[in-house]
């Protein structure tokens, strides 16, 4: 179940005036079972990449292989279907896509579309909105009568309902409060951890990386910019601020006490190892 | 989406691109005019023949206007038969089984097909050397003087350059939705009716439910900003008539008499 890209190119309006290039020759390898951050400027790729991966954008050249199947520029792939169901795609703001008359019947479509019955795509909707964290009091009313926080709830159920085994989010805490980008952020390390899903999530927020990513992806101009574990991403400031990237308020806060002349390890990322490093010097 | 040619605006630098909307919008209803008179193909090549001097002009390429024409090849089509099968004047050209073709069919259709091609020309030429908010400005002071018979001019010329503005908008938020639903499984292609007919309406709800969002923002942002319909605005852009304009005007008016001239002779 691991993402492979093959020297994939993706040109937009090609062979017109406007064509514009917006991948050039990415090669990457996503492991599965990962919890992924990709990160990366507007403009930069990052949107056109996720939705490569089911296929929503066929490459212009090179090849990409999934869930074993592979896309491939020459040709024109069939039945995909089958690959939007293993790979469930959450675009940026997803609430827009609701339109059934009560919530259940929204987070049952996704399945009905993939030929489950009636019973069975209930069941699993209740499970999932179980999940993200809305009860049966939600079951009849119209998702379009509910707050902005409550409607992406709605709308990322109907994609975990298909039961995907990749998760792919675009901004998924986008223009939420920070309580509830906290409990969103909560919610998918529980889908990776727990659900055992690959998760893939588009993210500005270095805090959120850190707390929760295993490894980050940075596109900078329709490349591949960087592709390393989280902690060994943050441990080198210089680098980041030199990809224009803002360290995590933690990590800010390590910079400056090793500025004041504490003795704290590279390795320490979280407020805890901070601290315990502190208590040491100061014990000592 | 981006193949469409009718209707969009391509920012080149000709003498049409800066001549007065107004005087592009008064040419447009005189050609128009001289279009529909009856003056046979002598009068159609006098058109055809200026339409094809301002596609020069206006540094059009043939493959553009070309494009704008193809959504109405489907309609032309069906209009050769139309004609084929009613049409009984002239002479019978050939005879399948009990229909007969007559050359009086052919003719009418030609001309059909002539209007057609040079009417769609004729307003791609104006649409694509004329920016959507200058040709707002070009109705609004065209319609000025219908306001003392109580023409709302002004909010008309509004309404038209905010859906004008919207169309980009909501081919993007179509495309989105489009993207969305496809990735929860709708199949637009195969499937069954009663599926199809779903997948448009998982398209359609989430559309209106935003078009209406944001009209009712846009709504309210116009109003805090002090727009208030029925009263005199000022207006930033002045549109001017300089020579080049009443000598274009004259040209087109030249057209016309022409045509009449020749529609009275026949």
């Amino acid at each position: 179940m691991s993402i492979t890209f093959k020297k994939v190119s993706h040109i937009y309006q090609k062979d017109t005036p406007f064509a514009y290039k917006a991948l050039d020759k990415i090669d990457i390898h996503l492991q599965q079972g990962r919890m992924t951050a990709i990160i990366g400027a507007t403009g930069s790729g990052k949107s056109t990449f996720i939705q490569h991966l089911n296929a929503l954008l066929l490459p212009s050249e090179g090849s990409i292989n999934i869930c074993d199947r592979e896309i491939r520029s020459d040709e024109k792939p069939k039945n995909l279907k089958e690959l939007r169901k293993q790979v469930g795609l959450v675009f940026q703001f997803p609430e827009y896509q609701l339109f059934e008359e009560t919530i259940l019947k929204d987070v049952c479509f996704g399945p009905k579309n993939f030929k489950v019955t009636q019973e069975e795509a209930e069941t699993t909707a209740k499970q999932m909105l179980q999940i993200v964290g809305l009860n049966e009091s939600y079951y009849a009313i119209s998702p379009l009568d509910i707050s902005g926080g409550q409607k992406r709830r709605v709308a990322i159920a109907g994609i975990l309902a298909m039961n995907p085994d990749i998760l792919v989010l675009d901004e998924p805490t986008a223009g939420l409060d920070p309580q509830g980008a906290k409990d969103m952020m909560k919610l998918f390390k529980e889908l990776n951890t727990v659900h055992k899903k690959t998760v893939l999530l588009v993210t500005h927020d270095m805090d959120h990386v850190l707390e929760y990513c295993d490894d980050v992806v940075v596109i900078k101009d329709g490349h591949i910019e960087k592709h390393c574990d989280v902690s060994s991403f943050f441990q080198d400031c210089e680098a980041l601020r030199e990809m224009g990237i803002c360290p995590p308020a933690v990590i800010q806060l390590k910079e400056q006490l090793q500025q004041k002349g504490f003795a704290i390890e590279k390795q320490a990322l979280s407020l805890q190892d901070i601290v315990k490093a502190i208590v040491k010097e100061v014990k000592q | 989406m981006n193949g469409i040619s009718l209707g969009k605006y391509l920012p080149l630098d000709s003498c049409f691109h800066r001549l007065d909307p107004r005087a592009k919008i008064g040419a447009l209803l005189m050609v128009m005019i001289a279009i529909f008179l009856p003056a046979g193909f002598l009068g159609y090549f006098i058109i055809g023949a200026s339409v094809l001097v301002a596609t020069y002009l206006s540094k059009l390429r043939l493959n553009f206007l070309w494009k704008a024409m193809k959504p109405m090849l489907f309609m032309l089509i069906f209009l050769l038969i139309v004609n084929l099968l009613v049409i009984k004047e002239g002479t019978l050209l050939f005879q399948i089984g009990s229909f007969g073709i007559y050359s009086g069919s052919l003719v009418q259709t030609l001309y059909i097909v002539i209007r057609l091609t040079l009417m769609v020309i004729i307003t791609t030429i104006l649409t694509a050397t004329t920016k959507p908010l200058d040709l707002t400005l070009g109705i609004e002071d065209l319609l000025k003087p219908l306001k003392k018979c109580k023409v709302p001019a002004e909010e008309i010329a509004m309404m038209i350059s905010l859906a004008l503005r919207f169309i980009p908008t909501l081919m993007e938020e179509t495309q989105r939705i489009m993207k969305a639903q496809m990735s929860r499984g709708i199949d637009l292609e195969e499937g069954k009716l009663k599926e199809k007919i779903m997948s448009i309406l998982s398209l359609i709800v989430p559309l209106f439910v935003s078009a209406f969002q944001r009209a009712a923002d846009l709504a309210d942002a116009m109003e805090a900003r002090g727009y208030v319909p029925s009263q005199p605005r000022t207006r930033y852009k002045q549109l001017r008539m300089q020579k080049k304009d009443y000598l274009f005007l004259i040209i087109c008016l030249g057209i016309i008499i022409a045509n009449i001239i020749l529609w009275r002779l026949s």
